[in-house]
């Protein structure tokens, strides 16, 4: 296992797209959620600097773990465009073909991937909760309810592990940047909107909420929708623990159909 | 002689097209075996099939009498189709990867690198490289680790004529040293200078495999002509050297064995009384032959 990383280490060591989208991906992360928690973004388009920006709050501990990881769950597209660009850029060296000509063999050149995509998931997980201890600290004043609602955190590693390892099935099956980079935006931002809408309007439940990434976005809903739906006593149709299970299901389903491609296709 | 490797009915189609039916040989150890065929003839397929990169649709082969093929291909330095690297990366860090994926330990790029003469570009990025070089630096990972086998597809594909010769002059050396080199081209002459074994393939079928002097053996033809071309038939029937006589275009042509050639015809045809008028020795080249065995069949 550790073999593999090396090897994938040594790709991505000195590439500098990878460190360059990486690098943006920490800054604007933090910066962002600084912008908002202090009132100077307002993304709901409220006055800049109004007396009330609903946006500002939430951002004590414990709610600053439901905020921050929201704000991380829309920038995993960056991290999830650089395990489509790191792996469709083997097919476009054809070191995939390389690999296996030199020694791999098909499942440890994806399993070099899987785990690419885990440690990813890792390490973006421990960095938001870094992000997450240094705003709670700011905005709190301590650290007393730094481990109230840490299960956030934990929502986040699954959302990431969704997101990534979708992105990387994609990357798999359509082999091209750019149609893979494409085809992954578009679903992620319309094609799951539309599905879910349909399914949702002919559905008596909402399982369009089962969609692939959706799944685990409702893990990690808009802070204030949740605030909102609780003040005025909605219930929630399924339980986090469902849309858990669920996500998990999607990820072990990435991984079975991944696996089926790579070793049915020729290279 | 003990085979590297034992190929066994080995088939692949693309949809409809078939572009290999059956194909069956061995590879001797030590040889320079020379997979050869025109354009699309499946040479690359079945480079492909043997080194698990492409999936046969039936058929079997084994490297090294057996060996599991993950590993047996650890044994094996490759260039299959086309030099495949990162191209962000430098000659030597993309050399890293390929020996870290064969996991010998030895770090010998530089050595490679000299040897396939890119040391001085040792630290320029793969993008940066010219056609000739990247090809280069192809046969040079394909070196990394000391292979025991080394399959090159095309290895002269971009080479300019000196880098040709210097390949061939590294096959050679390396074949010495006591490697087994498969090697595909549609290149004649690259197989005839090199190889000691030859398999011809054509729109997937095997046609010939062998030793190459069994395989591509070359006739010399004489040719001959007299004022009465039928009385010189009749008489060169019988001399003993001369295997067939042809008459084509107001020609003879005779196909002769290694001990008969001009000097012998003509001393026979003068002794016989007949003044030649024409007296030709015509090399058939091992590129005719190649095109005889390769060639479309004509409806009848």
């Amino acid at each position: 296992m550790i073999d593999l990383l090396a090897i994938e280490w040594l790709k991505i060591k000195r590439y500098r797209t990878f460190w360059i989208l990486a690098a943006l991906f920490m800054l604007l992360l933090p910066l962002w959620i600084y912008g908002v928690s202090t009132g100077f973004i307002s993304p709901g388009g409220g006055k800049k600097g109004g007396n009330i920006n609903p946006f500002a709050t939430g951002y004590k501990f414990p709610e600053v773990w439901a905020s921050v990881c929201y704000w991380a769950s829309v920038m995993i597209m960056f991290i999830s465009i650089l395990v489509i660009i790191l792996t469709t850029n083997e097919y476009g060296y054809r070191t995939n073909r390389q690999n296996v000509l030199d020694g791999w063999n098909r499942m440890q050149f994806y399993h070099a991937k899987v785990l690419l995509v885990l440690v990813l998931s890792i390490i973006t997980t421990a960095y938001i909760f870094v992000v997450g201890a240094v705003f709670g600290r700011i905005n709190s004043g301590s650290f007393t309810d730094l481990f109230h609602h840490l299960r956030d955190v934990a929502y986040f590693f699954v959302l990431s592990l969704d997101y990534l390892g979708f992105a990387l099935f994609i990357a798999i099956w359509i082999r091209r940047s750019g149609l893979a980079i494409g085809l992954f935006l578009l679903y992620s931002m319309f094609i799951e909107t539309i599905g879910k809408a349909l399914i949702n309007h002919y559905a008596n439940k909402p399982y369009g909420n089962f969609l692939m990434l959706q799944s685990s976005d409702e893990l990690l809903p808009f802070p204030l929708q949740q605030m909102a739906k609780t003040m005025m006593g909605i219930n929630q149709d399924f339980s986090l623990n469902i849309y858990l299970a669920v996500t998990i299901g999607w990820c072990a389903l990435y991984y079975v159909l991944g696996r089926l491609l790579l070793l049915r296709k020729d290279w | 002689m003990t085979s590297v490797l034992s190929i066994q009915n080995i088939s692949k189609s693309y949809g409809p097209i078939a572009a290999l039916k059956g194909v069956s040989f061995d590879v001797p150890e030590g040889s320079v075996f020379g997979v050869l065929g025109p354009n699309g003839s499946g040479k690359t397929t079945l480079l492909g099939i043997i080194l698990d990169v492409l999936l046969a649709k039936g058929g079997t082969f084994s490297w090294f009498g057996g060996m599991p093929h993950d590993q047996a291909r650890k044994e094996i330095g490759s260039l299959l189709e086309t030099p495949n690297f990162y191209h962000y990366l430098s000659a030597y860090n993309n050399l890293e990867i390929t020996a870290a994926l064969r996991g010998k330990g030895e770090d010998d790029r530089i050595r490679v690198l000299k040897q396939v003469g890119l040391f001085e570009r040792k630290d320029s990025k793969f993008q940066t490289f010219s056609l000739g070089m990247k090809q280069r630096l192809a046969i040079g990972a394909a070196l990394l680790g000391r292979p025991k086998v080394l399959v090159l597809d095309e290895p002269t594909n971009g080479l300019d004529p000196a880098g040709i010769a210097e390949i061939r002059e590294l096959i050679r050396s390396l074949n010495r040293e006591g490697i087994t080199i498969i090697i595909a081209s549609h290149l004649l002459d690259e197989i005839e200078k090199v190889c000691t074994h030859v398999a011809i393939l054509k729109r997937g079928d095997l046609l010939l495999s062998g030793h190459v002097d069994e395989v591509l053996v070359s006739e010399d033809q004489v040719e001959v002509r007299a004022a009465d071309m039928n009385l010189l038939q009749e008489v060169l029937k019988g001399l003993a050297g001369v295997k067939k006589v042809r008459l084509a275009e107001q020609t003879l042509q005779l196909s002769c064995d290694e001990y008969t050639g001009t000097s012998q015809v003509n001393e026979y045809c003068i002794s016989k009384g007949i003044i030649l008028s024409h007296l030709l020795l015509r090399k058939k080249s091992l590129e005719t032959k190649f095109m005889e065995l390769t060639n479309e069949q004509k409806p009848a």
